[in-house]
């Protein structure tokens, strides 16, 4: 019943929405007026079928026209620009910065400082050797999301280049971290689950390539979770706008479906921008020497 | 297998939905244990807030993972 009304108001769509459609989620239907019955809700833009919104390269290369790979290295081009403005605002801030702070340097220095306090109650004392690495990858994975929220924005965070590139850097820091801190031989002691007397030495065969699979596995689940959680949310919205189009067969106003999902990305964005961190933090506390226990007062 | 495609087209969201219930419950215990933590325990609350997000991260990954499959399986059929 309701498949078919929903095909009945996909055939009687005016041809104009075809088009329309296809600007909001950016796909290429050339004639969507023949097609709007069978192919009216699917969306076969380039990444796979999924449905996005356009960003302003995707306008750009449709409207004015520019080079081939314009389209293509859409991901890489918007994260390059969040990572200018974040070394812009940054490099502001300390050129000019100031005993009293104005508004802007008063606002980063709240961040740094929430940052620097939250890896803190981790990490303890070796929370300012690493805040500088672990707050960045907040900031820039928070910015990257959000992009995607705003209108003719991307986010970067939805191509798996992006994030197992992020995911191969934490998961190389950590590995570094480990080999320096502990030595080459506590490195691979780590590994081999620090054996001590006869039962954990028997163990070492079978805790070895455990240990390997559960360090590899560390930036697959790094990154896919980071990327399928974006990728969702962005392809929600861009199906909610879609279906707040299609309601122009018979309304004479679109209705913005897609703004209660606003709040849930916005959400969302910051949840994952902090587990990433967080989860990047554990791993590298996990590599760090733990035999002096030190309880971290709470900042 | 002519009905590959409409195979596909119900088992892989009906697989997606499977692993949403799952989660969804492991997310709510979860939750609620670190809810009643923290009643309990006002002081310590923003310990149980880290590793209960921590948790419900490991958690949601796995509906994550079949959401992946999921458009892996998507792709297959258009």
């Amino acid at each position: 019943m309701t498949l078919a009304l929903l095909h009945k108001i996909l055939l009687i769509a005016p041809s104009w929405i075809g088009p329309l459609m296809s600007i909001a989620t950016g796909t290429e239907q050339a004639d969507a007026g023949a097609h709007g019955g069978e192919h009216g809700g699917e969306h076969e833009g380039d990444h796979g079928g999924m449905a996005h919104l356009p960003s302003l390269i995707h306008v750009i290369a449709k409207y004015v026209g520019g080079p081939d790979w314009m389209v293509a290295w859409i991901n890489v081009i918007y994260a390059f620009a969040i990572a200018l403005f974040l070394c812009i605002v940054a490099g502001r801030v300390y050129a000019k910065r100031q005993m009293i702070p104005g508004p802007l340097q008063n606002f980063v220095e709240m961040l740094v400082e929430g940052m620097y306090n939250f890896i803190y109650s981790i990490l303890g004392k070796d929370a300012k050797q690493y805040t500088p690495f672990l707050g960045t990858l907040f900031f820039y994975i928070l910015a990257m999301n959000w992009v995607g929220l705003i209108p003719l924005g991307h986010s970067p965070s939805t191509s798996l280049d992006i994030t197992v590139s992020l995911a191969v850097l934490v998961f190389l820091y950590a590995q570094w971290t480990g080999m320096r801190r502990l030595g080459i031989v506590g490195y691979l002691d780590h590994l081999a689950g620090e054996p001590r007397n006869a039962v954990t030495w028997a163990m070492v065969p079978l805790m070895f390539p455990l240990h390997i699979i559960g360090e590899l596995a560390k930036p697959l689940s790094l990154s896919l979770r980071l990327f399928g959680n974006i990728t969702g949310e962005d392809v929600l919205i861009a199906v909610f706008v879609g279906m707040g189009i299609s309601i122009l067969a018979f309304s004479p106003v679109g209705i913005p479906l897609q703004f209660p999902f606003y709040f849930l990305g916005l959400l969302l964005s910051a949840v994952q921008a902090l587990v990433f961190s967080l989860l990047s933090t554990i791993y590298i506390l996990l590599m760090l020497p733990h035999h002096e226990e030190h309880e971290p007062e709470t900042a | 297998m002519e009905h590959f495609g409409s195979m596909l087209a119900l088992a892989a969201p009906f697989g997606l939905g499977l692993a949403a219930v799952g989660s969804a419950y492991g997310i709510g215990r979860a939750v609620g244990s670190a809810m009643e933590a923290m009643g309990r325990q006002p002081e310590a609350a923003g310990k149980i807030q880290v590793a209960m997000i921590i948790g419900a991260a490991f958690i949601e990954a796995l509906t994550i993972y079949v959401f992946i499959a999921f458009f892996v399986a998507m792709g297959k059929l258009a």
